[in-house]
C-alpha cells in the first residue's frame, strides 16, 4: 500500500487543521467580544462613564427612554422600574430607581445585567451610576429601591427616538442548576 | 481467527474476508466498513424514523394525546439528533468507503485501522446518547441544536456532549482517511479533474467536515463547562452571550448542512449520465459549483438567526451572501437538465430517485431562498415553513439521493440484480408519501404555526392531518426498502461487471459482487 512521506505529510497537515480549528472555536469568544464593543453592536454596556463634560453642548434634543425588566428563571424576586419611561434631554443627567423584593426568608445576591435597544445606541446611554456595576444582596423579604444615573449622550443617531434600557435580574449561585425540568 | 492476525502482509497474503463475528469487529477491508456504516445508518434512519412518527402521531389531531410536551421535545431532539448524525452522516461515510476506493483505482482506503476504529466509535457513541433514555431526567430535549442555555440546564446533558464528541472524532478520522485516499493513492493517470464527482464531492465533503467538526467539539466543550465547572460562556447572568452561542453553533451547522448535501450532487450526477446514456454536462464547471458553495456555506451562517437583532448591514450582508449560493446551485441543477436533454432515458430505480432528487431539491432550494429574504424570514421564522423547507433538502434530497445510490451499487456490491418493480414501487411509494408529509407544511407555516410544540391551533388541523397520514405511508414504505435490499442480498438474478448499460468508471470494471481485494495494481488511466 502507498504509505509514504507524502502520506504522513497529508495526515500531520490535516491533524494540525483540526487542532486549529478547535482552539479557533474558542478564539471566537474573545473575538465576539472585541467585535461588540468596537461596533458597539449587541447593545452592552461596558462599565460606567465619566460625568459629562459641558463644552460639547450645543443643541439639545428630547429622547423617550422606556424601562424594562424582567426576572430570569424562577429567581423569588419581584423586580421592577418605578417609571416606565422618562422623556430626557440629551446631554442632561437624569436619574430612576429599580424597586426589587425578596421574597423569601434567605439572603439572595443578585446580578443584574443590561441591554439596549436599539443596540447601536448603546453606546450613547452613558450611566455614571447603575446597580448593574456591582452585584446586589438582599436581606428576607427585604425591599431596596436601586437608583441609576445616566446621560443621553448628544452623538445619538437623529433616527432615534426610543431607547430600551431592559435589566434582567439572575439569582447568583442557583443552589441547583440540574433542577430546572423532570421534577 | 483473524483477530489474531497483527501481521504487516495480512492485506497481501489474505484472500477473502474471515468468517463470523470478528470479521466485522476487527475488519480493515473498506468495503466490509462501508457495508458496517451503511448497515448501521440503516437502523438509525429506522429509529430516527420511529421518533418521527411518534412526532406525527402527536400531530395528527389538535390537543394532547400520547405524550407530555417533555416527552414530545425529547422525540423531536432525538429524531433531529439521529438522523443528522446517525443516518445521513454515517451512509455517506459508507458509500465513501465502498466507492472511493474502487472509483479511483486504489486497492483500499489510506489508513485501514483508523478506518476500523472510525466506524466502530459511532456505535458507542450512540449508545452513550440512547443510554440517557433509561435514566432518570430522560433523553436529551433541547431540539438538535441544543441552544445554550436551555440546554446547559437540562439533565443528562454531559452524555450528549461527551456522545457528539466521539460522533466528531468519527468524522473527522473519516475525512481524514477521505482526503489522505484521495490524494495519494489515485491510479495513475487519474488527474484531479478527471475524478469521478462522487470522488470530488467527497473530497470537499471532507475539507468541510474538517473545518467545523472541531468548531462543534468547541461548541460542546463549552457548554459543559457552562453546566459543570462554573463558566459563563453562554450565560448572561456571568458576562456571557446566548447569542454567542449561536453564532458559534452555526458557524459549524451551515457548513454542516452542506456536509449532508453535496456527496448527494455527487451520486446524482452519476445516475443521472449513466441512465441519460450521455456524458455528464460541465463536469468541470460541477467540480467549481461545488466548491463555491463549500466555500460560501462559511459566510451564511447568521441567516439562521436574522431575528437575534442583528443591525442592518448584517441582515443585508447574510441575505446576499445566502442568495449568491443559489448562483452555483443553479448551475448544477441546471447541468443535469442538460444532461438528461435529449438523452436516451430509462427510468430505473435509481434514476427515478434522482430525478425525484433534482425536483424536490430544487423545491427546497426556492424556498430556501424564500427564507433568505430577511424581512419575510421575520414571518417565517421557527414556523413550520422552515421544517418543510429543511426536509424537503434533507428527505428527497439528501435520502434520496442515498437510496438512488444503493439501488444503483447494490448489484456491484452483492453480485444480484434488486427486484426491480419492488424498487419502483418503493420509489413511488416514497415519493407520495414525502410530498404528501411536507408540501403541507409549507401552508401551515405561511399561516403561522409555530415549530416545537406538542400542540396547535385548530385551524392548522386538516393539514396537520394528511401531513401525519403521508408520514406513515413514508414510514411504512421504508419498511419495504428494507426487504428489497435483504432479498438482494441473498438472491437476484445475477448482474453483470457493467450492470447499466450506460455506466461508465472505474468501479464497473471489476466484477458484480466486487472481489475482497480490487485493484491490487493499480489500473492505467487513460487521457
Amino acid at each position: 500500500m502507498a504509505k509514504g512521506p507524502l502520506q504522513n505529510k497529508i495526515f500531520l497537515s490535516l491533524l494540525g487543521a483540526v487542532a486549529f480549528m478547535f482552539l479557533f472555536s474558542f478564539m471566537l469568544v474573545p473575538l465576539y467580544n472585541v467585535f461588540c464593543e468596537v461596533t458597539g453592536l449587541n447593545g452592552k454596556i461596558y462599565g460606567p462613564s465619566d460625568f459629562f463634560k459641558t463644552e460639547k453642548q450645543i443643541k439639545s434634543r428630547e429622547v423617550n427612554i422606556r424601562f424594562l425588566s424582567t426576572v430570569n428563571g424562577s429567581a423569588p424576586v419581584k423586580f421592577y422600574p418605578s417609571s416606565d419611561n422618562l422623556e430626557v434631554l440629551t446631554d442632561k443627567v437624569s436619574s430612576t430607581t429599580y424597586v426589587a423584593t425578596n421574597n423569601t426568608n434567605k439572603n439572595i445576591t443578585l446580578t443584574i445585567i443590561p441591554s439596549v435597544s436599539p443596540g447601536l445606541a448603546a453606546e450613547n446611554i452613558k450611566k455614571i451610576q447603575c446597580f448593574c456595576f456591582e452585584e446586589q444582596t438582599l436581606g428576607p423579604f427585604e425591599t431596596q429601591e436601586w437608583p441609576i444615573r445616566f446621560y443621553v449622550d448628544s452623538d445619538i443617531s437623529d433616527n432615534v427616538n426610543n431607547v430600551y434600557l431592559s435589566y434582567t435580574l439572575f439569582e447568583k449561585n442557583r443552589e441547583n442548576p440540574m433542577a430546572m425540568n423532570h421534577e | 481467527m483473524s483477530a489474531v492476525v497483527e501481521n504487516h502482509n495480512h492485506d497481501d497474503h489474505h484472500h477473502g474476508p474471515a468468517k463470523g463475528f470478528m470479521r466485522w469487529l476487527t475488519t480493515t477491508n473498506h468495503k466490509d466498513i462501508g457495508t458496517l456504516y451503511l448497515w448501521f445508518s440503516f437502523a438509525m434512519f429506522l429509529l430516527g424514523g420511529a421518533f418521527a412518527m411518534g412526532i406525527r402521531a402527536e400531530l395528527f389531531e389538535p390537543g394532547l394525546q400520547l405524550m407530555d410536551p417533555i416527552r414530545y421535545n425529547q422525540l423531536v431532539t432525538m429524531h433531529g439528533l439521529i438522523m443528522v448524525f446517525g443516518a445521513v452522516m454515517p451512509a455517506f461515510v459508507g458509500l465513501a468507503n465502498w466507492l472511493i476506493p474502487m472509483q479511483i483505482g486504489a486497492p483500499d482506503m489510506a489508513m485501514p485501522r483508523m478506518n476500523n476504529l472510525s466506524f466502530w466509535l459511532l456505535p458507542v457513541a450512540f449508545t452513550i446518547l440512547l443510554s440517557t433514555a433509561f435514566m432518570e431526567g430522560g433523553l436529551p430535549g433541547f431540539g438538535w441544536t441544543f441552544y445554550a442555555p436551555l440546554s446547559t440546564n437540562y439533565p443528562n446533558v454531559a452524555f450528549f456532549v461527551f456522545a457528539v464528541h466521539i460522533m466528531g472524532i468519527s468524522s473527522i478520522m473519516g475525512s481524514i482517511n477521505v482526503i489522505v485516499t484521495i490524494m495519494n493513492m489515485r491510479a495513475p493517470g487519474m488527474t484531479l479533474m478527471k475524478m469521478p464527482l462522487f470522488v470530488w464531492s467527497w473530497l470537499i465533503t471532507a475539507y468541510l467536515l474538517i473545518a467545523v467538526m472541531p468548531v462543534l467539539a468547541g461548541a460542546v466543550t463549552m457548554l459543559l463547562m457552562d453546566a459543570y465547572f462554573g463558566t459563563s460562556f453562554f450565560d448572561a447572568a456571568g458576562g456571557g452571550d446566548p447569542v454567542l452561542f449561536q453564532h458559534i453553533f452555526w458557524f459549524f451547522g451551515h457548513p454542516e448542512v452542506y456536509i449532508m448535501i453535496l456527496p448527494a450532487f455527487g451520486i446524482t450526477s452519476h445516475i443521472i449520465s449513466t441512465f441519460s446514456r450521455k456524458p455528464l454536462f460541465g463536469h468541470a464547471s460541477m467540480v467549481y459549483a461545488m466548491v463555491s458553495i463549500a466555500v460560501l456555506s462559511f459566510v451564511v451562517w447568521a441567516h439562521h438567526m436574522f431575528t437575534v437583532g442583528m443591525p442592518l448591514a448584517a441582515e443585508l450582508f447574510f441575505m446576499w451572501a445566502t442568495m449568491i449560493i443559489a448562483i452555483p446551485t443553479g448551475v448544477k441543477v441546471f447541468n443535469w437538465c442538460a444532461t438528461m436533454f435529449k438523452g436516451s432515458i430509462t427510468y430505473e430505480t435509481p434514476m427515478l430517485f434522482a430525478v425525484a432528487f433534482v425536483v424536490l431539491f430544487t423545491i427546497g432550494g426556492f424556498s430556501g431562498l424564500m427564507l433568505a429574504i430577511t424581512p419575510a424570514d421575520f414571518q417565517y421564522h421557527d414556523t413550520y415553513f422552515v421544517v418543510a423547507h429543511f426536509h424537503y433538502v434533507l428527505v428527497p434530497g439528501s435520502i434520496f439521493s442515498i437510496m438512488a445510490a444503493v439501488y444503483y451499487w447494490l448489484p456491484k456490491w452483492t453480485g444480484n440484480m434488486y427486484d426491480e418493480k419492488m424498487g419502483r414501487l418503493h420509489f413511488w411509494l416514497s415519493f407520495v408519501g414525502v410530498n404528501v408529509t411536507f408540501f403541507p407544511q409549507h401552508f401551515v407555516g405561511l399561516a403561522g404555526m409555530p415549530r416545537r410544540y406538542a400542540d396547535y391551533s385548530l385551524q392548522f388541523a386538516e393539514w396537520n392531518a394528511v401531513s401525519s397520514v403521508g408520514a406513515f405511508l413514508f414510514g411504512l414504505s421504508q419498511l419495504l426498502f428494507l426487504y428489497i435490499v435483504v432479498k438482494t442480498v441473498f438472491a437476484g438474478k445475477k448482474a453483470t461487471p457493467q450492470v447499466w448499460d450506460g455506466a461508465e468508471g472505474l468501479e464497473w470494471t471489476v466484477d458484480s459482487p466486487a472481489p475482497y481485494h480490487t485493484f491490487e495494481t493499480p489500473p492505467k488511466v487513460n487521457g
